[in-house]
């Protein structure tokens, strides 16, 4: 009797348990459910109104341009609705895959260098068919239409031209008496300049983040030292370019040059509004070159643009490559309209001087004429940026790890045991290896 | 016939439940258990690939082995100081004092507040470098740590934050205490028994069915905790993995690194875990609580 209804209340426990627990963290399962469902739901319009969804991501000042170029979209195309679905960067793609699996993404959907991963899974629609007729990307640079063309089909446009770089703090430099970088500086200057910053500006001032756990940091210096992080299903470094990698910003930080371990987790410079290069308190981050508008707004402070250092094999530069894909859904149901305003942004003038250089330099060459005659301060530096890395990078066709998000995260953690003396720079460099090595065999056998 | 009347009358009223249940809750579960045996990465069709999550996940995971350890250090901090704490407040609370009902929901707020991200939002402020708790300590002349940035201490801010959240668990234990008899105590003060044996002697025993309901809910609770690491840590599970909760790490599989195969699998062992701990309880349960009502 005891025994029966111990189990039985033991039962009701786990049926409880249950029933929480598929409401969080296993709600997985019925994606493929839902997704014959939405499809049903988005024919709401029975042709008049047409409404469109569009996601991005950025800043406050990104956000304001995108949703006036819409309005303005709107006023031109009556009976055309498009709601904006935008955020930071933080969680982006985890809900734009989220809603690619549930069948109900946006129709047009903001991309970056990840567009392939996208190709692959057959999420994007083919644009070719609205080439020349409604879309217009005959004056676009060949190499941006090419950034976006896999298997000759069209599957995105460029919204404008970025690569990541070094953002500095130029009224630091400036303070502590020291020119601000050119495109000649090398690994060694840096280092001095860092100390330098970190010296002369006191307590609490620092010389540069710490960018030991920085993707596109560590693929230009591989870059500047004859080594690549990946080419065709391969790495092309070992294990000890990493080691003097991380020895570097080590030393750096053991002189007290680089942001310390828990002072960059509590303010990572990718959120603008945590960034201590925008309060004047570190001179250098990496970034997107085109951030730094949303950067140099919530600051005083002058804000520049480098290249990063040269090492021995000269420039390790990533040529600026398209910064964002403007690119449709697959399953969007009017993808003549998704054409037309995919063109609007990149080729009206008055969509162009609204977004001006937000998601970089626009593509349209007769855009980046309307711009140059009326660019503010900011746009020069970025323009001189984009000429000057055009001028020096080499000339080398980028490939992206795959898995991507799980190399940024194996970087990052790898980066925080060493910078908090959690392990040795030796032993972290070979479990780094190891799991490297993992990834790219994953990556194969997908 | 008049039986099957009486039936369909209460299988009608079970209805809604019955199919929520089998929508919401049973289908997925299921599905789960397929997808736990296939490669699926959200984007295109599951395939199969038999044990191979389950033996990646035993084998070849040193994060998983990570997350495991941080979870129960979690789990085996928070909810034993969780359930002290509301224990206390709640006997504090049933001294019959004024303003009874203004203090117990003024306890009660955290809770309410619970599990959103508002609260890990705050609670991230307040343990900042700069936050409030370290400017109370610097009054002392203590110069805190950065809490949540630290792999040594992140853990502890969201245990804090647990043991913090403890309203609904002292309601209970307060409905708890309401229901011993006064009786008891007032023979015990006749026999001159002192406070704490009275706690020892009467309180406890008799409250062993509500700490029973209490550890078993709070300990579910606690394996699945998610939203506060997810804020705290900016959904990195860090620093070096430090807040990387199981649930965390089975959101990242899932939705950021697109295993969803593998996160199925994940939750398929969470369930395992959660239903041997609880079953330990079960099993164990028939040597230290105590009815009072002669159920046994």
């Amino acid at each position: 009797m005891l025994k029966k209804k111990t189990i039985a209340m033991y039962m009701l426990t786990l049926v409880l348990f249950l029933a929480a627990c598929s409401n969080g963290a296993s709600n997985e399962p019925d994606k493929e459910g839902a997704a014959s469902q939405a499809t049903g739901e988005a024919t709401t319009d029975d042709g008049k109104e047409i409404e469109l969804r569009m996601s991005w991501w950025g800043a406050d000042e990104r956000h304001e341009k995108t949703l006036k170029v819409i309005e303005l979209f709107e006023q031109k195309n009556p009976g055309v609705k498009i709601t904006g679905e935008y955020s930071g960067f933080d969680g982006y793609l985890d809900k734009l895959n989220t809603q690619i699996a549930a069948g109900n993404a946006p129709d047009l959907i903001q991309l970056g260098g990840n567009i392939k991963e996208y190709v692959d899974k057959n999420a994007l629609l083919d644009l070719t068919p609205y080439v020349g007729d409604i879309l217009h990307v005959d004056d676009f640079n060949g190499g941006l239409v090419k950034a976006a063309t896999f298997n000759d089909k069209l599957y995105g446009v460029t919204l404008g031209v970025s690569s990541t770089t070094l953002m500095y703090n130029a009224s630091m430099f400036e303070k502590a008496g020291l020119p601000v970088p050119n495109e000649n500086w090398t690994y060694d200057d840096f280092k001095a300049d860092v100390i330098q910053i970190a010296e002369k500006l006191g307590k609490g001032h620092y010389g540069s983040y710490d960018l030991s756990s920085d993707a596109a940091s560590l693929g230009s210096y591989l870059g500047s030292v004859g080594k690549e992080l990946y080419r065709d299903g391969e790495r092309h470094f070992d294990k000890q370019e990493m080691i003097d990698w991380f020895s570097m910003w080590d030393e750096l930080r053991k002189a007290g040059a680089i942001v310390p371990a828990d002072v960059q987790v509590a303010s990572p410079p990718t959120a603008v509004d945590k960034s201590l290069v925008v309060k004047g308190e570190v001179a250098i981050q990496s970034a997107s070159a085109s951030q730094i508008f949303g950067f140099q707004e919530l600051t005083q402070d002058q804000l520049g643009l480098t290249v990063y250092p040269n090492g021995p094999a000269g420039s390790g530069m990533i040529p600026p490559i398209s910064g964002q894909f403007i690119t449709s859904y697959e399953g969007t149901k009017h993808p003549e309209m998704v054409a037309k305003f995919i063109d609007f942004m990149v080729n009206d003038p008055e969509a162009g001087v609204i977004l001006g250089s937000t998601r970089g330099v626009p593509p349209a060459a007769k855009i980046r004429d309307v711009l140059a005659a009326q660019s503010t301060p900011v746009d020069k530096v970025l323009y001189d940026y984009i000429s000057l890395v055009s001028n020096t990078a080499p000339a080398v066709d980028y490939q992206q790890f795959p898995l991507d998000n799980e190399f940024t995260k194996l970087l990052q953690l790898t980066s925080e045991k060493i910078a908090f003396n959690a392990n040795s720079i030796e032993s972290s460099v070979d479990e780094f290896m190891t799991e490297t090595d993992k990834l790219l065999a994953k990556a194969k056998a997908q | 016939m008049q039986k099957y009347k009486t039936y369909a009358a209460g299988y009608l009223f079970l209805l809604p439940w019955f199919i929520g249940f089998i929508f919401l809750y049973l289908s997925p579960i299921i599905a789960s258990l397929y997808l736990s045996f296939t490669r699926y990465d959200l984007l295109s069709a599951p395939q199969w690939i038999g044990f191979d999550n389950y033996k990646t996940m035993f084998t070849d995971d040193y994060r998983l082995g990570d997350s495991i350890k941080v979870t129960f250090k979690y789990v085996l901090l928070s909810v034993p100081f969780r359930l002290a704490f509301a224990l206390g407040l709640a006997m504090l609370l049933n001294q019959g004092m004024k303003f009874l009902g203004l203090y117990r929901t003024i306890y009660y707020i955290p809770s309410l507040l619970g599990g959103s991200v508002a609260i890990s939002v705050l609670w991230k402020q307040v343990f900042d470098k700069e936050g409030l708790y370290n400017q109370g300590l610097s009054l002392l002349g203590i110069d805190g740590p950065n809490w949540i940035a630290d792999p040594h201490y992140a853990i502890f801010s969201l245990i804090g934050l647990s043991v913090w959240q403890f309203g609904s668990v002292m309601i209970i234990f307060l409905a708890g205490l309401k229901q011993i008899p006064q009786e008891l105590y007032e023979a015990a003060t006749v026999d001159g028994a002192s406070i704490f044996r009275k706690f020892a002697r009467i309180t406890l025993p008799l409250l062993t069915p509500v700490i029973f309901f209490n550890l078993t809910i709070t300990l579910i609770q606690s394996f699945q905790t998610f939203t506060k690491a997810f804020i705290i840590s900016g959904g990195s599970g860090g620093p070096i993995n430090s807040t990387l909760l199981y649930s965390l790490y089975l959101y990242i599989k899932g939705f950021t690194f697109l295993d969803m195969g593998y996160a199925s699998a994940m939750a398929w062992l969470l369930l395992i875990i959660i239903a041997a701990f609880t079953g330990v309880l079960f099993l164990t349960s028939r040597y230290w609580v105590y009815y009072s009502d002669g159920r046994d």
